[in-house]
């Protein structure tokens, strides 16, 4: 690390960064989390997703677009091993972009987007982190989006907290956010939401672990059920999700 | 060195799908004459890939038919289009049938296609295909790049069928890898990278395809439009597509582009319902962007 804090944050103790994952990978984080439910809103008003299908439609989105955005938040993570710091601006736009163009549809990109920006923003006022200060500034330059997956992967480096403990923690976040949404919209149990996430962990320990091997340009991501849920939200009479 | 039966069959089999391999490649050059009309310049063309003529639309446009008149592609199979839309040309692009993908036979890599389009300024490609149909056993791999220049237009769909579903086939290919990039003055616009492997994933998973089979996806741009007018063009055609989803067997969705242009997705049972959605959207879309009449493309088979 290069500067004077992060060389203090390089220094904190293993608990100090346990403490730091949980904050980070909470789902209740105040970046506005709860707000979205990422199309899966349009499906469970289609009735087309019941109770007994969350946790195998889990399992789908982890492969697919779990998959996607581990390997992102690995690339994101990364890049901090870089001295270059134009290397390291570039590179960070370079994978919002691809991300951006990946997400095929609008609310759910803006929803993924606005997530990154809060998370980034809200890290930003904690302290100095001039690594990510650059890529703030690079990607307000390039008008470039700041996707929730990569922001947190390059926040975690930031914080020294293990790459693949990141890696889970975001997946673990992001499908519990999943859980929580669908807790709204339709009659799930808090038992039964919790037997649902607790039986999805070896999933998100092989997603994790195959995210390692893969780069962002081949990764695959294809779930056109719910991509037509998200791209038909916009056209629900009644919402309580923004996305 | 010693050498099993089975390495010699192996060997056999491996020399024989060199021998067999097709290498083929198809450029394609429109450009626009003095007259304002739009004619097929020039074209490169390896068998069984065909392009027979051009027929002149009544806008001005050039319509060309896609034969492969093998009949189909086989494990190993590599084939390239090249299109290149020049500045002010207008291009209707089809097939004349649904692009079949046979089963790969042990020893020969995947079929291989890759799609190239560059659309010069101010100039309009329509790629209007039929389906794309795995067979049972068959491993395809395809690439499609569409490079926009200022003010370049696209209309490009691909239909993905689950297979021979008259014979039984329905998700019963090994893998169907499909990515395609869009990009606009250089920049990405659209990216997808789709890898269907339903003896590995569960693909009537809800994440997936659901109870449906078959899908589309269409992409609808033309450069230099700034988000609004997208956001206008997204609600207008979204009256189209939500017209035509029937839950159960149907479903349209539309959406915004990062820039420059809309994607539409179907899913559906049946691919009855696919090709004239496709067509009713492209209709739209088409009057919305250029105020001009689509042209269904007249089929020579």
């Amino acid at each position: 690390m290069k500067d004077g804090n992060e060389r203090d944050f390089a220094a904190v103790t293993e608990e100090l960064v346990f403490l730091r994952l949980l904050h980070l990978a909470d789902s209740a984080l105040p970046i506005g989390g709860l707000a979205h439910s990422f199309g899966l809103e349009t499906l469970a008003s289609a009735g087309m997703l019941d109770v007994s299908d969350l946790a195998d439609f889990l399992r789908g989105h982890l492969q697919e677009a779990g998959m996607l955005e581990a390997v992102a938040c690995r690339e994101a993570y990364r890049l901090l091993a870089t001295d270059d710091t134009d290397l390291l601006a570039a590179r960070w736009v370079e994978i919002n972009d691809y991300l951006s163009a990946m997400k095929c549809a609008r609310e759910s990109r803006a929803a993924s987007a606005s997530l990154g920006r809060n998370f980034l923003q809200a890290i930003l006022r904690l302290g100095d982190f001039p690594a990510l200060r650059e890529t703030w500034d690079a990607s307000l330059a390039a008008k470039s989006q700041i996707h929730h997956a990569a922001a947190f992967g390059l926040v975690s480096a930031t914080f020294n907290l293990p790459e693949t403990l990141a890696v889970q923690a975001f997946l673990n976040q992001s499908t519990a956010s999943l859980v929580s949404a669908y807790q709204r919209l339709l009659p799930l149990g808090q038992t039964e939401a919790t037997h649902i996430l607790w039986n999805l962990k070896p999933v998100i320990a092989e997603v994790s672990a195959a995210s390692a091997t893969h780069t962002l340009q081949e990764v695959s991501c294809f779930m056109p059920l719910l991509d037509w849920g998200a791209m038909e939200h916009p056209a629900l009479s009644t919402r309580l999700f923004v996305s | 060195m010693i050498t099993t039966a089975r390495e010699v069959r192996q060997g056999i089999e491996l020399e024989a799908a060199a021998r067999n391999h097709v290498r083929s490649t198809m450029r394609l050059d429109f450009a626009r004459d003095s007259g304002g009309h739009t004619l097929l310049r020039e074209s490169f063309q390896e068998p069984p890939l065909k392009v027979v003529r051009a027929f002149a639309l009544d806008d001005g446009s050039a319509l060309a038919h896609l034969h492969n008149v093998s009949g189909g592609l086989l494990g190993g199979d590599h084939l390239s289009l090249q299109i290149n839309v020049e500045a002010g040309a207008s291009a209707q692009i089809t097939t004349t049938g649904a692009t079949r993908i046979y089963h790969a036979r042990r020893g020969f890599s995947a079929t291989t296609q890759c799609n190239d389009a560059i659309v010069g300024e101010g100039a309009l490609l329509e790629y209007l295909p039929d389906a794309i149909i795995p067979f049972a056993g068959a491993d395809f791999f395809q690439r499609t790049t569409i490079d926009l220049s200022e003010d370049a237009g696209a209309i490009w769909w691909e239909i993905l069928a689950p297979g021979r579903e008259a014979s039984g086939e329905r998700f019963a290919y090994e893998r169907v890898v499909m990515r395609a990039r869009v990009n606009a003055l250089g920049h990405r616009i659209a990216c997808e990278n789709i890898c269907m492997q339903p003896g590995k994933h569960d693909v009537a998973s809800l994440a997936r395809f659901g109870s449906y089979s078959y899908s589309a996806t269409f992409y609808i741009c033309r450069v230099g439009m700034d988000a609004s007018y997208w956001r206008t063009a997204e609600d207008h055609l979204r009256e189209a597509t939500s017209s035509l989803t029937r839950p159960g067997q149907t479903l349209w969705g539309i959406s915004t582009l990062v820039a420059h242009g809309l994607v539409v997705r179907c899913l559906a049972r049946s691919g009855r319902d696919v090709l004239p959605g496709l067509q009713a959207v492209w209709r739209q879309a088409k009057m919305h962007l250029y105020n001009r009449e689509a042209i269904p493309p007249r089929k020579v088979n």
